[in-house]
């Protein structure tokens, strides 16, 4: 492993200011990525800036009754705190099934929305594809069981990484984004990008001397949420699939819906037509089942991963149920 | 690796008698009782010293440098930028230019480094040019016609054919017959402890700490490797993080810091990632059975016809012992051993009888299908005799009982909702047994009691064995005995691989202890005015058998023996172990058929080892030989990628293994033998939970379940092929 230099600052401007301390550098969250991608010598940079006691670590009330979570809030916390448990269940849910529970200690909100790939001929060496600057895709028409089934059809084939960050749309999110030259706010929605040749490299709209430093949660009105991950192993594992659907209810029936699926595609995926055959429906079994139906619709699975389909039909009908109060 | 087939056991001694292990209606005091691990707090709190943790001063650290590609010939090795490197100290060629790599993770060269963060990034630097060459990365892509030569003895290699009976007339008695392709996958021994050792030499004496399952097959193969005496060789042990039978050779992680420390002058350490053991480390074979086979009306078996191949990597053979227990009257085999360009095999906790197992145990649930039984009454028809050594038949008929078979719907649960329950059974059996062990007994005067044998503790328990078995034999508390074991400088025993230690050694100890026993009462008898013969031992005092009032407690007795402590020595002798063991396991399954996701519910195994000398470690040997079999069912896969031959999961992601949540309620039942004496439980467990676990899969979902693992995707190919062709009986 390269030798780095290691920043620890002690608030948000000395970070962003070590950020611009030239050579590669990136923050450092909880590590749980980021360390392992340097012991596998898959990134090499000349320093670390730990932000874990530079950044917000706590999640506050916002004028308009939304929340704002600070991004060195650990996922355990993220899972326990009793605002999100109450009003943005499915983020609580998410991540509590993180990992393990070593790694909801140490993985902390930015670090988890910021993690990349976990496509395995990415995290080996032995493989230079598209995103680490080389001239190919090896799942394109290699072993691609884990990988997309929507929006697959640029150079990477990825599935995006983060657990956080499908309930974050489907909540409709925002993100704060700073750097030392000052500060936007960018939709969930549109902080992740789809590969193109010119932008594979990355997985989302970060410069790399910005921080991503808190998470702007709207107030979540009338609504019920579900969260429905396929998991095979129970701990320590990734989800197959996963789907987070919040519905704008009124009275029995959805007023709008907002279908994210997780695993599936490289950003976290509207299920638009999902969406649509919902609005005005019942919440009720039959509701479920066409969501599931309209999510998988124009689904382009490769060569391996067909069965995801039904996998993430199964997701969307169950995190329906889900947010009707049901179980399978 | 097959089993050695059993040489004639000879004559019991009179050792045999004198010192028989203690047999119902008499009681047993230590042996048979659950007596927890003697080193489990110095494990759990950190104490105990594994290999990995030994440092020696002034320590070097190894680190290989591997091929990249599955098959290619080294045309040139370039050290100057790894020995310019931080820290470096020096390097080897363990491969010379010319000569060809043949896996990916096949060692080249080393360099070894003041740190081990340094030898690491030196490694990288060695420049090695490769000429690629041909490679298979599937047994499909060996046994092409047309493949390129790539292993010079020829890509596969067929074995003899056994038939036995008459297979037309077999066929011809069949009411039904079968014809289906089943298959079991790669998958490696995850020792959490890796592969590791620290060599140091002394003048021309070489101390080597290593991860092994031998510290006696080590010192010899080391002293073999390096072309010294074996005298000069030894081998330390003291605590380890698993084997599973791929720390039986002393190979490169031994002789690269063997011969680095050599030239160097410096100890040197190696210990490799989990990539290297995913990659050279060992592996579990593949294992595919063609198989025809016939059933008559009544569910008598009458034909078996299997045409088999797999593959133990590149170079080593992959054959499994088929048909598994069940008798066929009319039967043909014929095997062919593939290479391919992965790691070798080693053996794997009961090599190849997991992958038997599968293949006749599948078979056996489709052919009572056909035939309208109960697959456990169609087993019960067609098992061996009932034995000692061959249970199966009493085990069903318990098990099936306890486990509620009776509950069990025919094939395919019709309840109606996604989540489908089953259930399926399986048999083991193995060899076990063990001959080669030999123990020393130190009584002291001041009542201590040293208890010496040269094998080693995998992690089974073997160090408890020792005070179990001279606790019970010299009637001395349990916290006077000291235990020593894992280090080749102490009396020979064997490797602690296929059920063959503990017969081994126990035999060897209680024969120790039993001379130490009698020399004791013969120096103490005058005290209690007995004759030594009168003497008994237990619970902590020696007494008058006649009149256990007249004793003397432990310490008493052995103050008695003034300054000279009484020693004795043992060695396996017949009459106390035997081999073969038989055993069966129930599996509960839930099968969601929206997402192929199988959990296990329930496991019950009823196993037989003999003479249970501790129950914790036997059970806990099932409840290990169970999950990891779950493990072989639903999760491992050494994934390669196809058209590299690069393996895509070496790590404990990507390669999935069972967290705690994933392993379900485990019932064991252990028979006790005692008259048996003991016979090793290593491997047994592990055979057949496996299959167990995909009968029970094929029972809830009423679809053929051919091949392993049964990953959620393949469990929903299988679902989907089996509608696609109509959907009949499974
Ligand atoms: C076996 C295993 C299973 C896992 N399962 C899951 C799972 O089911 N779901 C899931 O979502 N994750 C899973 N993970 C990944 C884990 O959740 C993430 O690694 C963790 O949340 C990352 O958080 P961290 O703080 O440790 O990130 P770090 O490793 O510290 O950082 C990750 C990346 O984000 C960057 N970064 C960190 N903080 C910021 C910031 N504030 N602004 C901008 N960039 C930043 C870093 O530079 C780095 O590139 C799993 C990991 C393992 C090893
Ligand atoms: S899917 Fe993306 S990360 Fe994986 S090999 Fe293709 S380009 Fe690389």
């Amino acid at each position: 492993m390269k030798a780095f230099a290691y920043v620890n600052p002690s608030n948000e401007s000395d970070a962003l200011a070590a950020l611009r301390s030239g050579g590669i550098v990136r923050p450092l969250g909880g590590g749980q990525d980021l360390l392992a991608r340097l012991k596998d010598y898959l990134d090499e940079p000349d320093r670390l800036v730990s932000v874990k006691g530079a950044l917000n670590r706590e999640a506050a009330a916002t004028g308009d009754g939304g929340l704002r979570i600070g991004a060195a809030m650990r996922l355990f916390e993220v899972a326990e705190h009793p605002e999100i448990l109450k009003r943005y269940p499915a983020l609580a849910e998410a991540a509590s099934t993180v990992g393990s529970p070593q790694i909801r200690h140490q993985g902390t909100v930015g670090g988890n929305l910021n993690q990349r790939p976990r496509c395995w001929y990415f995290r080996q060496e032995e493989f230079v594809c598209f995103k680490k600057g080389g001239n190919r895709c090896f799942a394109a028409d290699g072993e691609n069981q884990y990988h997309s089934i929507f929006g697959n059809d640029g150079p990477s084939k990825i599935v995006h990484p983060s657990s956080l960050a499908v309930p974050l749309v489907a909540y409709g999110a925002r993100f704060r984004l700073a750097s030392a030259s000052g500060e936007r706010e960018v939709a969930a929605a549109d902080y992740f990008t789809l590969p193109s040749m010119q932008t594979v490299q990355k997985e989302n709209v970060l410069a790399d001397d910005e921080l991503l430093t808190h998470v702007i949660l709207p107030a979540p009105g009338n609504v019920r949420s579900g969260h429905y991950e396929v998991r095979f192993k129970e701990s320590r594992d990734w989800p197959m699939a996963f789907a987070t659907v919040v519905l704008a209810m009124n009275g029995p029936s959805i007023d709008s819906a907002r279908v994210v699926l997780g695993a599936v595609a490289p950003v976290p995926w509207r299920a638009e037509d999902a969406e649509r055959v919902l609005r005005g429906r019942l919440l009720d079994d039959a509701a479920a089942d066409v969501a599931g139906e309209a999510a998988v619709r124009g689904a382009k699975p490769l060569a391996q991963n067909a069965y995801k389909i039904r996998i993430t039909r199964t997701a969307v009908k169950r995190a329906v149920l889900a947010a009707a109060g049901r179980s399978v | 690796m097959q089993q050695p087939t059993p040489q004639p056991t000879p004559q019991p001694t009179e050792n045999a008698t004198k010192y028989a292990w203690t047999v119902p209606p008499d009681r047993t005091r230590v042996i048979g009782t659950s007596v927890p691990r003697v080193d489990g707090p110095d494990k759990v709190s950190g104490r105990a010293k594994y290999t990995y943790d030994i440092a020696r001063p002034g320590m070097l650290h190894a680190r290989a440098v591997r091929s990249p590609h599955p098959h290619a010939r080294i045309v040139s090795i370039d050290f100057s930028a790894a020995k310019a490197a931080p820290g470096v100290r020096g390097v080897l060629t363990w491969k010379d230019p010319g000569t060809e790599v043949m896996y990916q993770g096949d060692v080249v060269a080393a360099v070894a480094a003041d740190t081990e963060p340094q030898a690491r990034d030196a490694a990288r630097l060695v420049r090695v040019e490769y000429e690629v060459l041909p490679f298979f990365s599937s047994e499909a892509a060996a046994m092409q016609p047309d493949a390129p030569v790539v292993f010079p003895n020829g890509n596969t290699q067929a074995g003899q054919t056994q038939e036995t009976g008459d297979l037309a007339a077999g066929f011809a008695a069949a009411a039904h017959t079968l014809e289906a392709t089943y298959s079991t996958h790669v998958i490696t021994h995850v020792c959490l402890e890796s592969h590791c050792s620290v060599c140091e030499w002394n003048g021309d004496q070489l101390t080597a700490w290593v991860s092994t399952q031998g510290v006696h097959a080590s010192k010899q193969q080391i002293a073999g490797a390096l072309k010294i005496d074996q005298a000069n060789v030894r081998v330390i042990c003291q605590y380890m993080g698993g084997g599973f039978g791929s720390k039986v050779t002393a190979d490169a992680p031994i002789i690269i810091p063997a011969r680095m420390s050599k030239d160097l002058g410096a100890p040197v350490k190696m210990v490799l990632d989990r990539k290297e053991e995913h990659l050279d480390s060992g592996n579990r074979p593949s294992a595919f059975a063609r198989v025809r086979a016939g059933v008559s009306a009544d569910g008598m078996l009458t034909a078996f016809d299997g045409v088999t191949w797999g593959t133990g990597g590149a170079g080593q053979g992959a054959n499994f012992p088929l048909p598994y227990i069940y008798q066929f009257p009319n039967r043909r085999r014929a095997h062919t051993n593939v290479y391919i360009n992965t790691g070798l095999q080693r053996p794997m906790r009961a090599p190849g009888h997991p992958q038997g197992c599968f293949v006749t145990e599948m078979l056996l649930d489709e052919l009572a299908d056909l035939v309208g039984l109960d697959p456990l009454e169609l087993r019960l028809k067609n098992l061996p005799p009932t034995a000692p050594d061959a249970m199966w038949a009493e085990y069903y008929r318990m098990g099936a009982k306890q486990f509620g078979w009776d509950r069990r719907h025919p094939t395919g649960d019709r309840n109606p909702g996604p989540i489908k329950t089953g259930m399926g059974v399986s048999a083991n059996q193995w060899g076990g047994g063990g001959r080669a062990g030999a123990a020393h007994v130190r009584i002291q005067p001041d009542g201590s009691v040293l208890v010496q044998c040269g094998s080693q503790d995998l992690g089974t328990g073997t160090r408890t064995l020792l005070p179990v078995i001279a606790g019970e034999t010299l009637g001395a508390p349990l916290d006077a005995i000291r235990a020593e074991i894992g280090d080749s400088n102490l009396p020979f025993a064997g490797v602690s691989g296929g059920s063959t230690a503990t017969p081994g050694i126990a035999p060897a100890i209680r024969i120790a202890s039993g001379r130490a026993r009698d020399a004791l009462f013969a120096r103490v008898a005058s005290a209690l005015d007995a004759a030594p013969e009168e003497l008994a031992a237990g619970d902590g005092r020696i007494f008058v058998k006649a009149a256990p009032e007249r004793s003397l407690a432990w310490r008493a007795a052995c103050k008695l023996l003034g300054q000279e402590p009484i020693t004795a020595d043992g060695q396996w002798e017949p009459g106390f172990s035997s081999v073969n063991t038989s055993g069966v396991q129930f599996a509960e399954v839930t099968v969601d058929t929206e997402t192929g996701i199988v959990k296990v519910t329930r496991i019950l195994a009823i196993q037989d080892c003999g003479l249970v000398l501790d129950r914790l470690l036997a059970e806990s040997q099932v409840y290990g030989g169970v999950i990891g079999s779950l493990n072989f069912a639903l999760f491992e896969d050494r994934t390669l990628d196809p058209r590299t031959g690069v393996m895509l999961n070496p790590n404990m992601e990507h390669y999935l293994l069972a967290g705690m949540t994933d392993v379900p309620q485990i019932d064991v039942v252990l028979m006790d033998m005692p008259e048996r004496g003991v016979i090793g439980i290593g491997e047994p467990p592990t055979v057949s939970t496996a299959s167990a676990i995909a009968n029970a899969v094929r029972n809830a979902l009423g679809v053929p379940i051919r091949s392993l693992p049964l990953h959620p995707h393949r469990v929903l190919a299988a679902i989907d092929a089996h509608t696609n062709s109509g959907g009949g009986p499974a």
